[in-house]
């Protein structure tokens, strides 16, 4: 009993122990890393990052993939901006509308991201990733390539007001994440995520139904993918057709780097959390302890490496792909 | 009470089922036989509403429905039990249970855990299972997993007015003896709530539970059975369409074996929480059976001669030479071949065809520098469907679309065309049909005469008894006990049963 | 007629037509020397989109292939002065090296392709940025025509690139269907379990599938330096996705054991004669992403052969 203890435990906090020792071997090399400044930065940073990764989580735990973050926060971004100088381009006057809009764009891209994949059984790394290009495409074609700005102070809030260090921001988004959470464990759809990605034929036969289940799990992420989108242009003031780019492959491998199973069932939304702190503390550190720019991606892929190594379980695994 | 009226269902060239009747009646337990392909599986799918019949009525106490999904059977009354893995192990016991129906614990769209818990206590209840609800089903024993699977059915006690049907569909193949007993006991406690169809590979398992048997037969039902109303070789001639003789096994075939040559040697081989101090002898022309429950170390014995395990104690000879390194590729350089358990994962890869399953293991023959002669492979493979007689259309047919029986042939033909001596067999006959399985045992002797050493991990314990010359019995990764079989003096089922438990 | 046995073609019906949609609206488009100038300028990404063949084959996936495509620039532009016509060999073997650690990275570490190819990828690129200091680099043109010029010009109205291209697929193709790799690589793509319970030595050549795919990555980048006369760390970015849309669309699936080099071909000429189309329908700029995207559900729709996957992930 105690050495299935100790080795369940061991697969599960592995993530936050490399979590722990980055922090450590970070600190020890600059003692500034462990600065509250520094967090508040890496919390700015991991915020918007949370949110897709926290999307995309459902998807993966489906044993599915979701490629299409990268035009979702970006057509949420320019439609919220847009909507939100429409209606008087600030919160108080009618602004706040546009997050409600922005969150429906993010469902709907979902929505139709999900009928895509399920509906004409495209494989979701396909459908998704096609459906990623029509987003930034009509993000591309709405804006016609230009920035959109928004200069409302109660809105960047989100960034300028800081509690205990923190901007708003880093609370909205833990609170979202504890709400990710409860949804994964304590709602019915979250626990059938788990259920389709541990055994769809099983699931399905148990007279779930999975279509259903998929097309929400589609739908949730891009909610979080519109949420990503406006704390990105409260974070830059501004967004572009470009303002969703490079979320693609870094939150997916926060997802990965956190302990979950590109192959469905293992994990959840505080692998994820765990996984994005990760990345984030890398790349900050990183920067803290002085490497040379063009080092960086390099020992972010060798640092990611590692991380997956210690926390994968390896006893479990026949072959991966 | 729930009956088919001439069902029928066709596929794209294959009439399934044929004008088929059947009925149950409440409270009773119906077997259900066939050969593979016989019908059975398309006949349960047409009862659990995942197939729609072509023609035909099915009626429920006399009103006729219609199923569009497994679901809508569900909500009539019509629950399955699948084979072994049918439970999501990533999930909890009381989610596996209430899986698509977790809508009555559900408040404002929150789930209410201890509702759900207790709720499951009480299925769990009905088949006498004391588990915590809240375990994740990966950790609980297969014979535990039966129970929930049966657990999860009743549930639609509850939810359904009017009575159950429930199919069982291969309940029993991964249980002990103790188990099956135990799960029987149950099933038969149950009959007081629901009916039950009872399907099963096992004819004597058939035989002692149910009350009635259809024995069906390219597709049709070709008698029904009453409890005693025909012995098991009655069944299995109506089944086949000949007699299943005694000679079954092919006993007069075993000749003793060459005891002056040893093929693979294990002294005190250990792999911690797996096997201990396990020391055999493998000779040429000898059939040696690993005989023990699941979990005894069978499996541990035949991986690490197969070196996809490496030994932490012991060490292994083959032909006299000590193995040092633990790779398959060095296993099969040795003449070692497997033939594993898992036949459509391990054994034969779907989407490839006939000969390239055939010179998988042996690419070496077939190449100069890495260029494969193909001609060469064809003809290899053509050879093999005629000495087997596979039935494939050609060298090109895609082996994940053979039957069962046909790609443990062409998985059997993959080591033998490639002159392998040493034969590690798991399960080779499991879920073959009784035509199959004779040209399994068949190929069994050939082997032996050929010179061939087998290890066998029998699919029960009368075929361990019939082919083998000599059988290993295990208990938690020891050796128990050492039987010599010379046709004649065989040890018995009560002398084996004795050793494992 | 049985709709089952036609959908292997699928792909190259859907070429057929596209071409013959597109030829009926402007009939220019149909001119050998317009369809062979389009198939020219596809061949670097073509290049790309064979090597990542082999890495999907297996049912993985390389993701290094771009950046490593980006690094080879810079170091040809680099080294083409100082090696001459030995800097190809010098491309070919640091790609074939590096697949092989991405190859290893995941069958010995357990680490999912995605990854691993993603840090590998990350790998090149800072060797790129620290060797070009961040810059854009030119090629002497005297010594690139002297030494590369025949990967560029053309005979007749035939493009040179197509000759290469041609040769690398037929070797692929060779590959693939007559010898021992390629067979080994089909077994670990469609059950890699049996393939490792025959004796295969599913690691050795599951890395190798890996090298393959990084050593043609880094023809692709060769190309694209000959090409463009120099290289830059970021030159060859936007290849990477279309290339394995690429692959995909010709009816090779994530999953493996299926399709192959010749399906990519024509999963490449498809991507190509989408692309061309936009401007033969006068899609404007700001469009051309969004229809390129709707464009490709359809054609993956029409292409793909699911009827052999029991569930789709």
């Amino acid at each position: 009993m105690t050495r299935f203890l100790t080795r369940e435990a061991a697969i599960r906090w592995a993530p936050l122990l490399v979590l722990i020792a980055l922090v450590i071997l970070f600190t020890a090399i600059n003692p500034d890393f462990f600065a509250q400044r520094n967090f508040a930065r890496i919390a700015i940073a991991a915020a918007p990052a949370l949110m897709v990764a926290i999307g995309v989580t459902f998807i993966i735990v489906m044993g599915s993939i979701d490629l299409s973050m990268e035009g979702a926060v970006s057509l949420t971004a320019v439609l919220f901006c847009f909507a939100f100088l429409w209606l008087g381009g600030t919160l108080a006057a009618g602004g706040w509308l546009a997050i409600p809009l922005a969150l429906i764009v993010g469902g709907l891209i979902g929505l139709i991201n999900g009928l895509v994949h399920v509906k004409l059984r495209i494989p979701s790394f396909m459908a998704s990733l096609a459906m990623g290009f029509v987003g930034t495409g009509a993000a591309v074609l709405i804006t016609g390539g230009d920035i959109v700005r928004i200069e409302d102070d109660t809105f960047r809030a989100l960034l300028t007001w800081r509690i205990a260090g923190f901007p708003l921001m880093v609370y909205v988004v833990v609170i979202l994440a504890f709400l990710a959470w409860f949804i994964q464990n304590h709602t019915t759809l979250g626990r059938n995520f788990y259920a389709v990605g541990g055994g769809e034929e099983l699931a399905h036969a148990s007279g779930l139904n999975v279509r259903r289940v998929r097309i929400t799990g589609f739908v949730l992420a891009g909610v979080f993918y519109a949420i990503a989108g406006m704390l990105q242009v409260a974070k830059l003031g501004q967004a572009e057709s470009v303002t969703g780019a490079n979320f693609m492959f870094i939150s997916i491998t926060s997802v990965v780097v956190g302990g979950v199973a590109l192959w469905g069932g293992i994990g959840g939304v505080w692998n994820t959390v765990v996984g994005v702190l990760i990345v984030n503390v890398i790349n900050n550190g990183m920067v803290v302890i002085g490497l040379p720019d063009y080092v960086q991606d390099g020992m972010l892929g060798l640092l990611v490496i590692l991380a997956v190594v210690l926390s994968t379980d390896r006893r479990n695994i026949s072959f991966v792909k | 009470m729930y009956e088919l009226k001439a069902v029928d269902k066709k596929f794209p060239g294959v009439h399934a089922l044929k004008a088929v009747d059947f009925q149950v009646k409440r409270g009773e337990i119906v077997g259900l036989v066939g050969e593979n392909g016989a019908g059975k599986s398309t006949l349960m799918k047409v009862i659990y509403g995942a197939y729609q019949p072509d023609g035909g009525t099915i009626t429920i106490d006399g009103k006729t429905v219609r199923f569009q999904n497994p679901r809508q059977a569900m909500e009539k009354g019509i629950g399955m039990v699948f084979q072994e893995q049918s439970l999501i192990s990533n999930l909890t016991v009381m989610e596996n249970i209430f899986l698509g129906y977790e809508a009555q614990f559900v408040r404002l769209g929150v789930i209410n855990w201890k509702a759900m818990a207790e709720a499951a206590r009480k299925q769990l209840a009905k088949v006498k299972l004391d588990i915590d609800p809240a375990t994740v089903t990966a950790s609980l024993s297969f014979a535990q997993r039966q129970l929930v699977e049966l657990a999860k059915v009743l549930t639609l006690e509850e939810r359904v007015d009017g009575d159950l049907v429930i199919l069982l569909d291969e309940p029993t193949s991964v249980l002990a003896e103790d188990e099956v007993k135990m799960l029987f006991r149950i099933v038969r406690d149950l009959t007081a709530r629901a009916s039950f169809i009872f399907v099963s590979h096992r004819m004597d398992e058939v035989m002692e539970l149910s009350d009635r048997i259809y024995v069906m037969k390219d597709g049709a039902v070709v008698d029904v059975v009453n409890r005693g109303g025909a012995t098991v070789e009655q069944i299995q001639h109506k089944m086949v369409g000949r007699n299943v003789d005694r000679e079954y096994y092919r006993e007069q075939r075993q000749k003793p074996y060459d005891d002056s040559r040893q093929l693979v040697k294990l002294e005190d081989v250990g792999l911690p929480g797996r096997i201990s101090d396990i020391s055999l002898t493998l000779h040429p022309g000898e059939v040696l059976c690993l005989v023990g429950t699941e979990g005894s170390g069978r499996e541990a014995i035949l991986r690490t001669i197969y070196g996809m395990r490496t030994p932490v104690t012991g060490h292994v000879t083959m032909k006299g030479a000590r193995i040092e390194r633990f790779t398959p590729q060095a296993a099969v350089a040795k003449g070692v071949g497997y033939v594993p358990r898992e036949r459509k994962v391990e054994g034969i890869v779907a989407g490839m065809n006939v000969y390239e399953n055939m010179t998988l293991s042996q690419m070496g023959h077939f190449s100069n520098a890495g260029v494969l002669r193909v001609g060469e492979e064809r003809k290899l493979a053509r050879d093999w469907i005629g000495k087997l007689s596979i039935k494939a259309h050609s060298e090109y047919a895609d082996c994940g679309n053979l039957s069962g029986g046909n790609q443990q042939k062409v998985v059997l033909a993959k080591w033998r065309s490639g002159g392998s001596d040493i034969m590690l067999l798991d399960h080779p006959t499991r879920g073959l049909d009784i035509g199959a399985k004779e040209d399994v045992y068949e190929m069994i002797r050939d082997m032996c005469d050929d010179g061939v050493g087998v290890i066998l991990v029998a699919d029960t314990l009368e075929e361990a008894i019939g082919l083998s010359h000599t059988i290993i019995v295990l208990k938690d990764g020891r050796i128990q006990k050492r039987f010599d079989c010379e046709p004649g003096k065989k040890p018995s089922l009560y002398d084996l049963l004795h050793a494992m438990i | 007629m049985d709709i089952q046995r036609l959908k292997p073609h699928f792909p190259w019906i859907t070429l057929l037509v596209l071409v013959i949609f597109v030829g009926l609206n402007d009939p220019n488009f149909l001119k050998p020397a317009n369809l062979l100038s389009l198939a020219g300028d596809i061949v670097p990404l073509f290049i790309m989109a064979l090597g990542l063949t082999f890495a999907i084959y297996i049912g993985g996936i390389d993701l290094s292939a771009q950046s490593m495509a980006n690094m080879i620039t810079v170091v040809a532009s680099v080294y083409l002065a100082s090696l001459g016509i030995w800097v190809a060999l010098l491309c070919v073997a640091i790609g074939f090296a590096l697949g092989m650690l991405s190859g290893f990275i995941t069958t010995r570490l357990f680490v999912p392709s995605f990854i691993s190819t993603l840090a590998v990828g990350g790998l090149c690129f800072s060797m790129a940025q620290w060797l070009s200091g961040n810059r854009a680099l030119n090629m002497d043109a005297a010594e690139r025509d002297a030494l590369f010029g025949w990967m560029i010009g053309r005979t007749g109205i035939i493009p040179n690139e197509l000759f290469l291209a041609v040769a690398l697929l037929a070797i692929c193709l060779f590959i693939e269907r007559r010898t021992t790799l390629g067979r080994a690589l089909k077994a670990v793509g469609a059950g890699e379990l049996a393939a490792a319970a025959s004796g295969v030595n599913v690691a050795r050549f599951k890395m190798l599938a890996f090298a393959i795919s990084g050593a043609l990555a880094a023809v692709a980048g060769l190309l694209f330096a000959v090409k463009l006369s120099g290289g830059a760390p970021t030159i060859a970015n936007g290849f990477l996705l279309p290339a394995i849309v690429a692959v995909l669309v010709g009816g090779t699936p994530l999953t493996g054991g299926v399709g192959g080099v010749l399906n990519t071909a024509i999963g490449t000429l498809i991507v190509a004669v989408i692309r061309a189309s936009m401007l033969y329908f006068g899609v404007e700029a700001t469009q051309q992403q969004m229809v390129f995207g709707l464009v490709l559900i359809a054609a993956i729709a029409l292409t793909m052969d699911r009827s052999k996957l029991r569930t789709v992930k």
